[in-house]
């Protein structure tokens, strides 16, 4: 079984990696994004006393950068993929087999993520340095906590991608509900504007929401403005959402299949 | 009776949304959606026994797919027992379809992006088949529905009748011993027709496969199936052998008759003149009262007759008996 995951996630690889017109988009985007935002915040700081929040100009410029390349290596394609299946009624086809259908759709997003790792985020990087310096991160130490929290994160924002997934086997006539909570997560999440320029309920609020787990908690650590034993809390919140997320996604999966909404002949 | 599929009392329930025109209207209906419910299949029983080949026909929207859909795991029925190979495929999908091969003829199975042989590769890891008879099997798939012209083709470059080939030989590659059809010659041409056919023949005497198969071609029918189960309304109108449904929805012959000059009095008590045009004349007369012989003898006495020919009735006509009974909702 494994074999056939790895299978998946090589192909997907391997397809993606031929695609030379579509990384030349995504990079050019991306990169047109990345220096709006920072030139943004340099505007910004010029006005103000130097640093907001005890962020410094460098800080917030790294956090920005690493932003917009961490959301071109988490693929949640998830919701897309079985939005479009089912709509097309092309969903059948994954239903016959003796596999998961959920761990195929991981397979490919991993596959999909190694490609981006690859084509869009290390030439990203490679601009990035150029523009604006190596955006190195606080410490060695840092740079240490800030890669599992990076797995947490997509770990998190993957399962709210299947969830998202899930309801178009209930629903079809909502449309895609992944725009929406694509632009909750943007906001939410803190991967514009960190969360900590928010006003203070927002903050506390959103406490208690998975968002702001998937890109402030991993960005804060990499800039430092998290301290160890925070990081490690965080960690172990974005570790409890995981949890949570998937129990609901494996009971919802459970009842979906009982009442799956099957298009065409 | 040993059986691989025992289906009762099968019924599917479908709510369906029903949408208003206009802006109004859709507004209206995204609100307040007018649901109502149909069933798409509904009572439907049958048992098949192993190594049988049927032909699951009906009219467009009687509720075949729906049913393969069911038997195949993909759909739950909203009521009624399935057993394929005695599991319920809605209580072990996963053991159940191990012992599948499935294709649905208007989409298909393999990936969009990878060659047809990545594809085999695939499926060859997920029912971890093992290599050697992996190997056994593509050979003899390859072989058979010909695949080496295009067995390096990225799939969605393939044409329709080389697209299907390669989905039936992916649903045969982990030697299943139930295979369903549906609608697996849609859009063929003779030639690949010829082969899908051939092949499923095949591998129903070679590998005693038992097939399932949903077809609106009529000749896929007539030659494969030996029993032939129709639907219509998602009721089960007919279910035996092919022969026998024939002759009990039409009962009665044709005799074309040809003269070589015209005749006054052409009427016989055996049968009744259903059609004439200039010297040809259409006798339809009951098989269980009177043989061709005797009628021929009969007429040939009265008659100038210069030709003559029998027609049988065909499942065409037999199918179109059934659909016009069961008239439809
Ligand atoms: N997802 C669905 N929602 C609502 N109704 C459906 C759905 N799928 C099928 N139906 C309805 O159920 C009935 C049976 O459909 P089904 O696809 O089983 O027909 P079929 O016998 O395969 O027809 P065809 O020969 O055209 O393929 C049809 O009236 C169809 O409109
Ligand atoms: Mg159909």
């Amino acid at each position: 079984m494994l074999q056939a995951y790895w299978y998946i996630t090589k192909m997907k690889l391997l397809v993606n990696l031929t695609y030379r017109f579509e990384v030349f988009t995504s990079v050019a985007t991306n990169l047109i994004l990345m220096l709006a935002s920072v030139f943004l915040w340099q505007t910004a700081y010029k006005g103000g006393s130097g640093s907001v929040e005890s962020l410094s100009l460098q800080d917030i410029t790294t956090y920005t950068i690493l932003s917009i390349i961490i959301s071109t290596i988490f693929v949640c394609d998830v919701q897309n993929t079985i939005y479009y299946k089912i709509r097309e009624g092309q969903i059948v086809t994954d239903f016959y087999r003796p596999i998961p259908l959920f761990a195929c759709y991981l397979a490919e997003d991993i596959g999909e993520m190694l490609s981006s790792l690859l084509n869009r985020a290390l030439p990203l990087v490679v601009f990035a340095s150029i523009f604006f310096g190596i955006p190195w991160p606080a410490s060695f130490g840092s740079f240490l906590l800030f890669l599992p929290s990076c797995l947490l994160s997509y770990a998190i924002l993957w399962l709210l991608s299947a969830l998202i997934g899930l309801i178009a086997f209930w629903v079809m006539e909502l449309g895609n509900m992944g725009n929406v909570k694509d632009a909750i997560v943007r906001v939410l999440s803190g991967s514009i504007v960190p969360l900590w320029f928010f006003p203070e309920s927002v903050q506390t609020v959103s406490k208690f929401l998975p968002f702001q787990y998937t890109y402030q908690t991993p960005l804060g650590i990499y800039i430092g403005n998290t301290s160890m034993s925070e990081a490690l809390t965080s960690m172990a919140v974005q570790a409890v959402w995981i949890a949570v997320l998937y129990l609901i996604l494996a009971a919802g999966w459970a009842r979906t299949k009982k009442k799956t909404l099957i298009q065409g002949g | 009776m040993e059986t691989v599929i025992e289906v009762k009392d099968l019924v599917k329930e479908y709510i369906i949304v029903k949408k208003e025109s206009g802006l109004r209207g859709s507004i209206k209906s995204l609100l307040f959606p007018k649901k109502t419910k149909f069933n798409g299949v509904n009572g439907i029983s049958f048992s098949i026994a192993p190594g049988e080949i049927v032909g699951y026909i009906g009219p467009n929207g009687a509720g075949k797919s729906t049913t393969i859909k069911m038997l195949t795991g993909i759909l739950h029925p909203t009521s009624g027992s399935i057993k394929v190979c005695g599991i319920s495929p809605q209580a072990d999908r996963k053991a159940v379809v191990r012992k599948l091969g499935v294709v649905f003829g208007q989409r298909t199975q393999l990936y969009w992006d990878l060659r047809l042989g990545e594809s085999f590769e695939l499926l060859c890891r997920i029912y971890q088949i093992d290599q050697q008879a992996y190997d056994d099997n593509l050979a003899i798939l390859t072989d058979v529905l010909k695949l080496q012209e295009f067995i390096n083709t990225p799939v969605r470059q393939l044409s329709l009748g080389q697209r299907m080939r390669g989905d039936i030989a992916a649903a045969m590659l982990h030697s299943p011993s139930v295979l369903f059809l549906d609608e697996p010659t849609i859009g063929l041409d003779a030639d690949a027709k010829h082969a899908i056919r051939n092949f499923i023949k095949e591998i129903n005497r070679t590998r005693g496969v038992t097939v399932i198969l949903t077809t609106h071609d009529l000749d896929d029918v007539e030659q494969l199936c030996s029993r032939i189960i129709v639907v219509n309304n998602g009721k089960l109108v007919e279910d035996g052998p092919i022969g026998s449904i024939i002759h009990k929805l039409t009962p009665h012959r044709l005799l074309v008759v040809e003269l070589h000059e015209p005749a006054d009095d052409l009427t016989t008590p055996h049968a009744t003149v259903i059609k004439q045009e200039g010297l040809k004349i259409w006798y339809q007369f009951e098989k269980e009262s009177i043989s061709a012989s005797e009628l021929i003898a009969a007429l040939s006495q009265k008659l100038p007759i210069q030709d003559i020919s029998v027609k049988e009735p065909n499942v065409e006509d037999a199918i179109r008996e059934v659909y016009k009974t069961t008239a439809t909702r």
